[in-house]
């Protein structure tokens, strides 16, 4: 032992660092409780730390050799004359977040059609009538939606068809599959497809396409019955039983995972999450998203009624989390979706693809909308605030506007200058920035300014609850963290 | 409802991190801000939360500490950035 002690020499003879002799590197910090903040970085790693290691640590007085000054150095908000590496790796983690701005568009939604069988109260978008003509995309449209599609530079490509109800232009997602199938012979991306139905026309025919092309499908499911039928009216008042039928069925035909349901939350649904998270077990689907209530409704609510609504989701989102973990624990792998997006957010090092929470937003870069008539908008919500009258964030058309003139439009540069979070009042010093973002159009829509004040924002107060409430539940809950851990991917 | 009136001295703390403090509250009420000779005083009132003042001055004190973590690290993180998009193409 001692012939091996002189070989080797002890650790502390490795460190350089001397208390107080430090660098601060760059780092956001918010509260997250009375006495605890989240201290992040530019690449959104993270230390749950108190006021005084805070001010501690901004003071340099940080003593080297402890396990707080360790922690501070491994997680790169300090670097000493021990090693500067760090700014390197800052750079590389950095960049690697910043990889899908350079990738580029990835998500194509076409709007194949406005005419649908449902009345929903809350869609601003759909038509009723058997006039095809009026409301359906043409293939000649599709074509040109396509050139576009296939000018994006994104290695991964996956187009997505949205109505109305798709189904009802079932002929023509028959021919962009194809169309987009052989055009891809050339340009060998990875291309997906989705159809975002009520399945209310799911057939043999469409089952078979959807298999013979790999086809994923996303269905409405709102919850119980009673709350789903009462959201989605359509005539003969039996949305749910055709929906959970249709469910069944594409799940025996595709396999359990080509079949997805997402929720839409309103004020019926907020006092029974467990009950909307039962439909969800029932249906054997493995994950429930718990989506805010919409502004995009009947008419933008004004601020104060907006943000009663977000302290009453908030609550909804906590008792369906709870529900979520107490299913996990029973040993049913169950997750809440936006949860595990914050989640993977925190925890690896990757920009995730979910448009309303990147710096820049995800409008038009990550996803774009083709509409029936050829309109490009930058977001879904775009496209629904035009249908409400206001075509602010319609980027040109098809037919008329080439590839440049839509992504280089002063439309969508200024709403993407306008969406740096870095630079944004309030955002630029906020500890939760790694991992947010900022929505455009939801702003313009409750505020009139596409960056909006953010301590009137119901999107910025609803997202700081769920990166508090997760952070905490990571902290504090260890039963609560090995759930989520389970969940990053 | 009557009118809260809070002091800062503006050796201690800078009318910018005062400024940036106040901005978070804009939810809850309006500020009048002024400055005479070394004295910042600011008014304002507040009819939703009674511990209102507390807050601001934490605030305040959070700002200055965020005051001193941006100087001390802009000049790094421009390093950062420019190292991360070197190679790239994209800057100049």
């Amino acid at each position: 032992m001692s012939l091996l002690g002189k070989k080797f020499k002890l650790i502390e003879d490795f460190d350089q660092s001397i208390a107080g002799d430090y660098q601060l590197l760059p780092s956001r910090f918010s509260a997250i409780d009375k006495n605890r903040y989240v201290l992040s970085n530019e690449v959104g790693e993270y230390l749950v730390v108190t006021r005084l290691q805070l001010e501690n640590f901004i003071r340099k007085k940080v003593p080297a050799n402890t396990d707080f000054y360790y922690d501070l150095k491994s997680k790169h908000f300090l670097f000493d004359g021990d090693s500067n590496v760090a700014i390197d790796l800052l750079a590389l983690k950095y960049r690697t977040k910043a990889q899908r701005i350079a990738q580029f568009t990835a998500l194509h939604l076409f709007v194949v059609t406005l005419r649908c069988d449902y009345t929903c109260q809350y869609c601003q978008v759909s038509r009723q009538t058997d006039d095809k003509h009026a409301f359906d995309m043409s293939e000649e449209t599709a074509n040109k939606a396509l050139d576009l599609v296939f000018k994006s530079p994104s290695p991964a490509i996956k187009i997505e068809f949205q109505g109305g109800e798709p189904l009802l232009n079932f002929s023509l997602i028959r021919y962009i599959v194809n169309e987009a199938k052989q055009r891809n012979l050339l340009s060998r991306k990875d291309l997906q497809f989705v159809i975002t139905t009520n399945l209310s026309l799911l057939n043999d025919a469409v089952l078979e396409f959807c298999q013979q092309h790999d086809i994923y499908l996303s269905t409405s499911l709102d919850g119980p019955e009673k709350l789903h039928n009462g959201n989605r009216p359509r005539p003969g008042k039996n949305g749910y039983q055709l929906t959970v039928t249709a469910i069944k069925k594409a799940q025996d035909y595709l396999g359990r995972h080509k079949v997805g349901a997402l929720m839409t939350t309103t004020e019926n649904s907020l006092t029974q999450p467990k009950a909307i998270i039962d439909t969800y077990l029932e249906n054997n689907l493995d994950s429930v998203f718990l989506r805010p209530l919409s502004p995009y409704g009947f008419a933008v609510k004004n601020q104060k009624a907006h943000h009663y609504d977000i302290d009453r989701w908030f609550e909804f989102y906590k008792e369906g989390l709870d529900y979520v973990f107490e299913i996990n624990r029973q040993g049913h792998h169950f997750e809440e979706l936006y949860t595990q997006l914050i989640v993977n957010k925190l925890l690896s090092p990757f920009s995730l693809g979910y448009v309303d929470l990147q710096s820049p937003s995800g409008a038009a870069i990550s996803a774009i909308v083709y509409n029936y008539d050829g309109d490009v908008y930058a977001s879904d919500e775009s496209r629904m605030l035009a249908e409400m009258g206001d075509k602010k964030f319609r980027l040109g058309n098809v037919h008329t506007d080439s590839y440049p003139d839509i992504w280089l439009s002063n439309t969508l540069l200024d709403t993407l200058e306008s969406t740096v979070s870095e630079s944004l009042p309030m955002c630029t010093d906020c500890g939760f920035l790694p991992y947010c973002g900022t929505d455009p159009v939801y702003h313009y829509a409750t505020q009139g300014d596409v960056v909006g004040h953010k301590a009137l924002s119901g999107f910025c107060s609803k997202n700081m609850k769920i990166f508090k409430h997760v952070i905490q539940l990571l902290e504090d809950d260890t039963e609560a963290r090995e759930i989520l851990l389970s969940w990053v991917h | 409802m009557k009118d809260d009136v809070l002091t800062f001295d503006v050796r201690v703390f800078s009318l910018d991190t005062i400024k940036r403090a106040l901005y978070r509250f804009a939810d809850k009420c309006s500020f009048d801000i002024q400055l005479k000779d070394n004295e910042i005083t600011v008014t304002f009132t507040s009819k939703v939360v009674d511990d209102l003042p507390v807050k601001i001055k934490n605030e305040v004190l959070d700002q200055d500490l965020r005051d001193t973590l941006a100087k001390e690290t802009s000049n790094i993180r421009t390093l950062i950035l420019a190292n991360a998009f070197s190679n790239t193409g994209l800057i100049q």
